[in-house]
């Protein structure tokens, strides 16, 4: 599907869809959106990649890394970062949860403080959930591009 | 005096913390670890023996909620069972090194040892109902691993299942008879009772006057007395205690003389006192009568020196058992004096068995005798038990013995039993007879001439014959002094069976009585029937071999065989090694499940289709169901997959009308995620594999049902729900903005309020991606194993021939199984619809 056209089209919209990914994300708490659609949408963006500029672009176009062709698709140096992320995205997730510990408080319990008189944003909201959801956001874009990568190469 | 919470809980826990420290005594002592196994067991020996005199109860909290406790009920029965365990364990523990000499596997060996001797006393000391049955069931479990100890062995794996199967069958048999029994206690006794078998025998005339009010007297006596005999291999249930000779001997000796076979006869002493009546006379008087008979008969057809005192063992349980179902005090005297006695003569007796198959290199009868010469002090030993077995006076079995004729003439006098009343006699010295004949054949291998054959045998190591000098020096003293024995363990052990105790008086008779009588037939009948002894053995030997269905392991093989054939025959249907077998019989038996389920209910009754749509949601849901129709009916991957996001996109808009933005564009960002899945994978799956005609009826059967309990499980569920928002979702609707600080709820919810939940999600995301990375890893790797499962498959799927040319066969399995993949991929990522 490495078509002119879907090449042309892809690097239009991936960026806009990263960017709605990103707000998605972190207009969450209020709007419609939060870690699991942001995550899933960010995921859409690299497999519009990965069907228009095919699997190896991400390392040898972006990262400018030369490719093992006959390498096993799981030890693949972009697979094992996906493999890092979502285990971070976890820790970060557990993390957030823990952290309330040190404050008496029971686990995965969240709080949130308002900032006001801030310059551009003048009124800011700040919720502990958003690390919790950033874990989310971790886990679902590195869980489901380390499927896809590795099915998709097979 | 009351007992001492410590020592009871120390005195039971000892061995378990023992075999859990077994490999670590292994490797400091090696084979020495059997004397480790003494020390332990006379240390619990110890602690018990300071309760000695002691009566009452101590608890440890187990449940609370559920008023189960840890309860352990110390009195002089419970100690008498429990010391004979431990010490007869400390003589089993000293004689093992010697006879386990060179064999593998000692740590499973002496683990399983202990962890058995302490289930043993726990079975003897506990008061719970919930503890008794666990303890009970531990017994079984650790028999299990002793038995099968030749691991390699056919017939020792054979019969470590059949102990199992009938012991552990027995023991939910007895599950059920104390659940009963628990029910009426927590009626009569208040809840805080309902377990505790310790405050049941406080007040046996209430539990007995309700057990009969509720008509479930005659089932709890039933079950416990099959559970019993499970355990005590009663007929029909004692073939698997000769059997079980396939264990060590040491552990023969230990399992046949003193514990779980005794755990029956224990227990049944136990509940004695609360269920004693008619009825229970004619159970156990009959069941231990006629067990004692026709094991003692098998006996004298026995070849084996082990089989042989292993019919007796079961013979003699018979005995215990019939003494306890007498209702009178000699019944109860019965029981326990022979409980002691027996386990005195037998233990010993087996050792010897031990030192002859280990020194002689041979158990077969036949080709021993004259061992005299060569082991004069195994001799001297088994001359003593071998009496004591065979009831001679003055030996100690004679005592008991007497006693049991005793409680058969008395029981005509306590109740109308008619032609019993007689027969009861008869039997015990038709079956006695029996007793006296295999007892002086197998003292007769230490006599007579000695078997050509027979090659050179050497003397026992001491650590061997200390322990059987002890137990016959023991059954000596109970011989020459019987009343010493009585005052100091039999009585005690009387006062906690019998209902009306009194004070127990034995010794050789003086004068003529009926019992003294019945004893001298026994004895004359038995010492002139000897020189026939091989007649009759090859008589009662020739019966079964004729008629097999008489004998009970006949029963055991036919129905064993045909439930292994029937389950083979079932996994060869069930469990093929393909796919989509397993998934028609999951999804079958789930939808199945379900819709009896829900019709079991009553759910099915009160579902209204409710048509109030607004005209723009029927027309999404109507393109969607247009979209299905096209998916079923479209003839190449990609357009079903195409028209499947037409399906999946009609969802998303759906959702938008019901004014669900979030689950709206979780969907049409999923739905296109999957969309793009199933065109990767898409391309891999061959096209246009034409499918046999009853495979598509199969099929389309099965997705018909799966639709089906789908959309009832919807309708039904939906059904229930309460008009207008619930209470947790006003709670969650108004504290979304004050506890959360975030006006979307969804997102709230998912991050505030439900954290834990989204944490569980995150762990499937992460399994999955591990698991279909593991998959695609191994897949690479394990090409050998699969070609030959694959062949294996298609042997097994012959009877589905047609389903395509047999080379394409591994390629469809293959496209199947990278299907599965995807679809998991895609049903976890759709999973975000649920939140």
């Amino acid at each position: 599907m490495t078509t002119v056209i879907m090449r042309t089209t892809a690097r239009a919209i991936v960026p806009i869809i990263l960017v709605v990914a990103i707000s998605l994300f972190v207009e969450g708490h209020n709007l419609p959106g939060g870690g699991f659609i942001g995550g899933v949408l960010t995921t859409t963006a690299f497999v519009i990649v990965y069907m228009a500029y095919g699997l190896d672009f991400l390392e040898r176009g972006i990262l400018g890394r030369d490719v093992d062709p006959g390498k096993e698709p799981s030890r693949d140096r972009v697979v094992v970062a996906y493999r890092r992320l979502f285990a971070y995205g976890f820790a970060v997730a557990v993390l957030s949860g823990l952290a309330p510990l040190v404050f008496g408080q029971a686990f995965l319990s969240q709080t949130f403080v308002i900032l006001e008189g801030l310059p551009i944003y003048h009124h800011l909201e700040v919720a502990s959930a958003l690390a919790f959801d950033f874990g989310v956001y971790c886990v679902v874009v590195g869980g489901v591009l380390t499927i896809l990568s590795v099915v998709g190469a097979e | 005096m009351s007992p001492d919470q410590a020592v009871i809980v120390a005195a039971v826990a000892l061995p378990f913390v023992a075999a859990a420290l077994t490999p670590l005594f292994f490797r400091v002592l090696g084979e020495g670890t059997g004397f480790a196994g003494t020390l332990v067991a006379l240390a619990s020996f110890g602690l018990l023996a300071t309760q000695y005199g002691a009566e009452g109860t101590v608890a440890l909290q187990w449940i609370p909620s559920l008023n189960v406790a840890l309860q352990f009920y110390v009195d002089g029965w419970a100690l008498l069972f429990a010391l004979l365990a431990c010490g007869i364990g400390a003589l089993i523990f000293t004689y093992s090194p010697a006879y386990m000499h060179g064999q593998s596997g000692l740590v499973r060996y002496y683990a399983a040892l202990l962890a058995f001797m302490g289930s043993i006393v726990g079975v003897a000391l506990a008061a719970d109902l919930i503890a008794i049955f666990l303890f009970w069931e531990l017994t079984s479990l650790a028999s299990f691993v002793l038995i099968g100890y030749y691991t390699a062995d056919e017939s020792s794996q054979y019969a470590a299942r059949m102990a199992m199967l009938v012991t552990v069958g027995g023991g939910l048999f007895l599950l059920v008879g104390l659940l009963l029994l628990s029910i009426v206690a927590g009626d009569v006794l208040g809840p805080a009772s309902a377990f505790n078998l310790a405050a049941m025998l406080e007040n046996p005339e209430a539990m007995q006057a309700a057990l009969r009010e509720r008509g479930l007297f005659l089932p709890v006596l039933g079950l416990l007395a099959v559970g019993a005999a499970t355990k005590s291999a009663q007929v029909p249930l004692h073939f698997w205690l000769p059997n079980a000779m396939a264990a060590p001997t040491p552990v023969s000796a230990f399992l046949h003389s003193a514990t779980m076979v005794k755990v029956g006869v224990y227990f049944v002493g136990r509940v004695r006192p609360m269920l004693v009546g008619e009825e229970w006379l004619l159970l156990f008087a009959t069941l231990g009568l006629t067990t004692m008979t026709i094991c003692a008969m098998l006996a004298v057809a026995a070849t084996d020196i082990k089989e042989l005192l292993a019919y007796s063992t079961a013979s003699h349980l018979g005995l215990m058992i019939a003494g306890f179902g007498f209702t009178s005090v000699y019944g109860a005297e019965t029981g326990v004096f022979h409980l002691l006695n027996h386990a005195l003569f037998k233990a010993a007796l087996f050792l010897v068995a031990g030192i002859i198959a280990h020194e002689a290199g041979t158990r077969e009868i036949a080709k021993l005798g004259g061992l005299r010469r060569d082991l004069p002090v195994t001799a001297a030993i088994t001359t003593v038990a071998a009496l004591s077995m065979a009831g001679i006076p003055p030996f100690n079995g004679f005592y008991s013995k007497e006693l049991l004729y005793e409680a058969a003439v008395e029981a005509s006098h306590h109740h109308e039993i008619g032609a019993l009343g007689w027969l009861y006699p008869a039997v015990a010295v038709f079956g006695s007879i029996f007793t006296v004949l295999y007892s002086l054949r197998f003292l007769s291998l230490f006599f007579g001439d000695r078997p050509d054959e027979l090659g050179p045998v050497q003397s026992p190591p001491l650590t061997m014959l200390v322990s059987p000098a002890l137990l016959a020096l023991l059954a000596a003293v109970v011989s020459v002094d019987p009343q010493f024995a009585v005052d100091l363990v039999v009585q005690p052990g009387l006062e906690a069976t019998a209902v009306d105790p009194h004070e127990m008086h034995v010794g050789l008779p003086t004068s003529y009585s009926t019992p003294v009588g019945m004893s001298a037939v026994t004895i004359l009948v038995g010492v002139a029937a000897f020189p026939f002894y091989d007649r009759l053995h090859d008589a009662i030997g020739a019966i079964p071999r004729r008629v097999p269905p008489i004998g009970a392991n006949w029963w055991y093989d036919a129905l064993v065989g045909s439930l292994t054939d029937e389950g083979r025959w079932l996994a060869g249907r069930v469990h093929n090694g393909l796919l989509r077998t397993y998934a028609t019989w999951t999804l079958g038996a789930t939808c199945a499940l379900a819709l009896v389920g829900f019709a079991a209910a009553g759910a099915l009754d009160p579902i209204r289709l409710g048509l109030e749509a607004t005209p723009s949601i029927a027309l999404v849901l109507l393109v969607a169901v247009v979209g299905a129709l096209a998916v079923v009916l479209s003839d190449s991957h990609v357009a079903g997959v195409l028209t499947l996001s037409i399906l999946g996109f009609m969802i998303a808009i759906f959702y938008i009308l019901a004014s669900a933005p979030d689950l709206a564009l979780t969907q049409l960002v999923v739905e296109t995620l999957v969309l793009v899945i199933f065109l990767l994978v898409i391309e891999e799956i061959p096209d246009g594999a034409a499918i046999g005609f009853s495979r598509s009826v199969r099929d389309a059967g099965l997705s018909l049902a799966v639709g089906v309990t789908a959309f009832v499980t919807v309708l039904v569920t939906t059904g229930a729900r309460p008009a207008g928002p619930t209470d947790i979702a006003r709670g969650f609707v108004a504290e979304a903005v004050p506890q959360g600080g975030g006006t979307n709820v969804v997102n709230v919810t998912l991050v505030d309020f439900r954290g834990f939940d989204t944490l569980g999600e995150l762990v499937v995301i992460g399994l999955a991606a591990i698991s279909i990375l593991t998959l695609i890893v191994m897949r690479g790797r394990g090409d050998s194993d699969l070609i030959d499962t694959r062949a294996g498959d298609e042997l097994l799927d012959d009877g589905s021939a047609g389903d395509g040319p047999v080379g394409t066969h591994a390629d469809g399995g293959d496209a199947e199984g990278t299907d599965s993949d995807s679809t998991d991929a895609g049903s976890e990522s759709e999973r975000g619809d649920e939140e």
